[in-house]
């Protein structure tokens, strides 16, 4: 496969997939474009740093965002590998910096891959009253059973937001575990955080999601959608601490299970500072026969019914 | 029978042990609103269930006919299909689902921009709802609303309302009448559920009620008036259980 069919394939999917049509290869946007080890493209646009380097099974990446730098459009991170089998690990500490304005959309594109490991290692910090939005969206394959290592420590400065969005909806989730921390030091900082998955045969999906309110004020939302069908697993560990004064939190966590699946969820609530609060709900169990009978009454299958609520759940 | 749209012909239900459906016989004539009138816990509900055919609500003896043919064994999505539904008293809240999708559903997929303003203004609301998600920031009463447009999207043979106007805020009953008439004037039949005499005095025939059985079947007008004279609110039935255990529980 040529270089240009590489990045012609990667493109269309994550165009398909996200919905964002004509970003990826215009002027006016920044992205990057990475096949296994290789940077295919990059368009770099004044206010936005990104220092590249190809290692031996992937890339290691410096983005910085300089201060007050609003970017109107979403940087695009495409990184995939066309390929059934191998490796690809991508390091990356990315600053936002103060007052800066920034949306990522990183496609993780494997949709060949059966005997594969894809793991993300990285920083964020997020300067004084910036807004930063990361959303990871993976496209695999039908079949095989790949590795995903997403681990990621966030912090926030004073007046900072972060909102992070895992999805794996499409293909086989393979073997997931996803390892958040995320410290909101800085007063007044916002978070959120959800995660969305689709596991299927004998996927595992493992979600640990941790949020540290010590900045005083600070607030959390971390948010997990989970639907388990055939005889996948999957366990979930959302922790939010509130440890400091006027610190708010909250875990909102459903699991929904079918056929021969398993799920575990712990949401795990910690409070160190008097005036803090942090709540949480978690629902893990089959879909309600209310809401199947209630399409069903509209003129749907139960196949169908059930697809539109895990679609609505998902999305 | 022949004339009927729906019939229930002696249609008992037995659920957890207790009987709710006690040879049950009712029609609904073609382009008709026919009123069910009864207490809390009469069995309204679960008749409106039966009729759909819900996982728990089938039939331990009698039949169901719809259109002349037999649907007592058939799937909820079998019965939607040949022409009827149910507006559930309590909608769901569907999360991730826009008040533009929910109404392509229930139009099977064929529904235009213009046709779902016109649910929206059938129901008093303006089409800024069709972007609205189901599970958030809509009032009990506006999902009530958006339940009875998706009716409307249907335009099913006969629709099965239950309890329609309780949580519809703002709705004078006339307004609601007219909303039910305007089904019934658009083709369809209609099978009002309610506790309120006056919601059903606005039918064109009643029944009323009790036990899991009907007591009575006339004119909307005289089974407003039986009702009125004649019918007490039930005791609570989860009290009397509770009375009962203890009853027992003192006894040993």
């Amino acid at each position: 496969m040529q270089v240009s069919e590489e990045y012609k394939t990667l493109v269309e999917i994550a165009e398909k997939t996200s919905g964002v049509f004509g970003t990826l290869g215009e002027a006016d946007a920044v992205y990057v474009v990475v096949h296994a080890n290789r940077i295919l493209d990059k368009n770099i646009l004044p206010g936005v740093d990104i220092q590249a380097e190809e290692t031996e099974s992937g890339i290691n990446a410096t983005i910085n965002v300089l201060e007050g730098v609003v970017l109107e459009k979403p940087v695009h991170l495409c990184f995939g590998h066309l390929g059934d089998s191998g490796s690809q690990v991508i390091n990356s500490n990315i600053f936002i910096g103060k007052g800066a304005r920034a949306e990522f959309l990183a496609h993780c594109i494997f949709p060949n891959a059966v005997e594969f490991l894809h793991a993300m290692e990285g920083t964020i910090h997020i300067g004084e009253n910036a807004s930063f939005s990361y959303k990871e969206v993976h496209v695999h394959g039908p079949e095989g059973k790949i590795e995903v290592r997403p681990v990621s420590k966030v912090t926030l400065e004073d007046g900072a937001s972060y909102f992070g969005d895992f999805t794996l909806v499409e293909g086989r989730v393979g073997n997931l575990d996803i390892d958040i921390d995320v410290e909101a030091r800085g007063e007044s900082s916002r978070v959120e955080v959800t995660s969305k998955i689709y596991g299927k045969y004998d996927d595992f999906c493992q979600v640990r999601d941790v949020v540290r309110l010590t900045g005083k004020n600070s607030s959390a939302l971390v948010k997990a959608r989970v639907v388990l069908k055939d005889s996948s697993s999957g366990r979930f560990l959302g922790l939010v601490d509130g440890a400091a004064s006027g610190a708010r939190g909250h875990i909102d966590c459903t699991e929904i299970v079918q056929g021969r699946a398993k799920a575990e969820a712990s949401p795990v609530v910690t409070v160190s500072h008097p005036e803090a609060e942090v709540t949480h709900e978690a629902a893990i169990g089959r879909l309600a026969d209310d809401k199947i009978e209630g399409l069903m009454a509209k003129g749907l299958g139960e196949d169908e019914a059930v697809d539109v609520i895990v679609s609505g759940l998902l999305s | 029978m022949k004339e009927s749209l729906l019939y229930l012909d002696e249609v008992s239900v037995t659920r957890g042990g207790a009987q709710i459906l006690d040879k049950v016989t009712i029609q609904v004539k073609p382009k008709e609103m026919t009123g069910v009138l009864g207490r809390n816990g009469a069995g309204k509900s679960s008749l409106a269930y039966t009729v759909m055919g819900l996982q728990g609500y089938r039939p331990e003896s009698g039949r169901i006919y719809f259109k002349g043919k037999d649907i007592t064994d058939w799937s909820i999505t079998e019965r939607a299909k040949s022409g009827l539904t149910l507006a559930w008293q309590h909608p769901a809240r569907y999360e991730g689902i826009a008040v533009r999708e929910y109404l392509r559903i229930s139009s099977g997929g064929k529904a235009d921009e213009e046709t779902m303003k016109e649910a929206l203004d059938f129901v008093q609301l303006d089409t800024s709802y069709l972007d609205r998600m189901l599970d958030k920031n809509l009032s009990g009463g506006e999902r009530k609303r958006i339940e009875l447009s998706s009716v409307y999207m249907m335009k099913p043979d006969l629709a099965i309302l239950d309890e329609p106007d309780s949580g519809v805020d703002l709705l004078a009953l006339g307004d609601i009448t007219r909303l039910f008439r305007k089904i019934v004037d658009d083709g369809s039949s209609v099978m009002i559920i309610t506790h309120r005499e006056d919601v059903a005095a606005r039918c064109d025939r009643s029944y009323l009620m009790c036990h899991g059985r009907i007591v009575l079947e006339g004119s909307a007008e005289a089974v407003k008036r039986y009702f009125l004279s004649q019918c007490r609110p039930c005791p609570d039935p989860d009290a009397e259980e509770f009375a009962a255990e203890e009853k027992i529980n003192a006894s040993i």
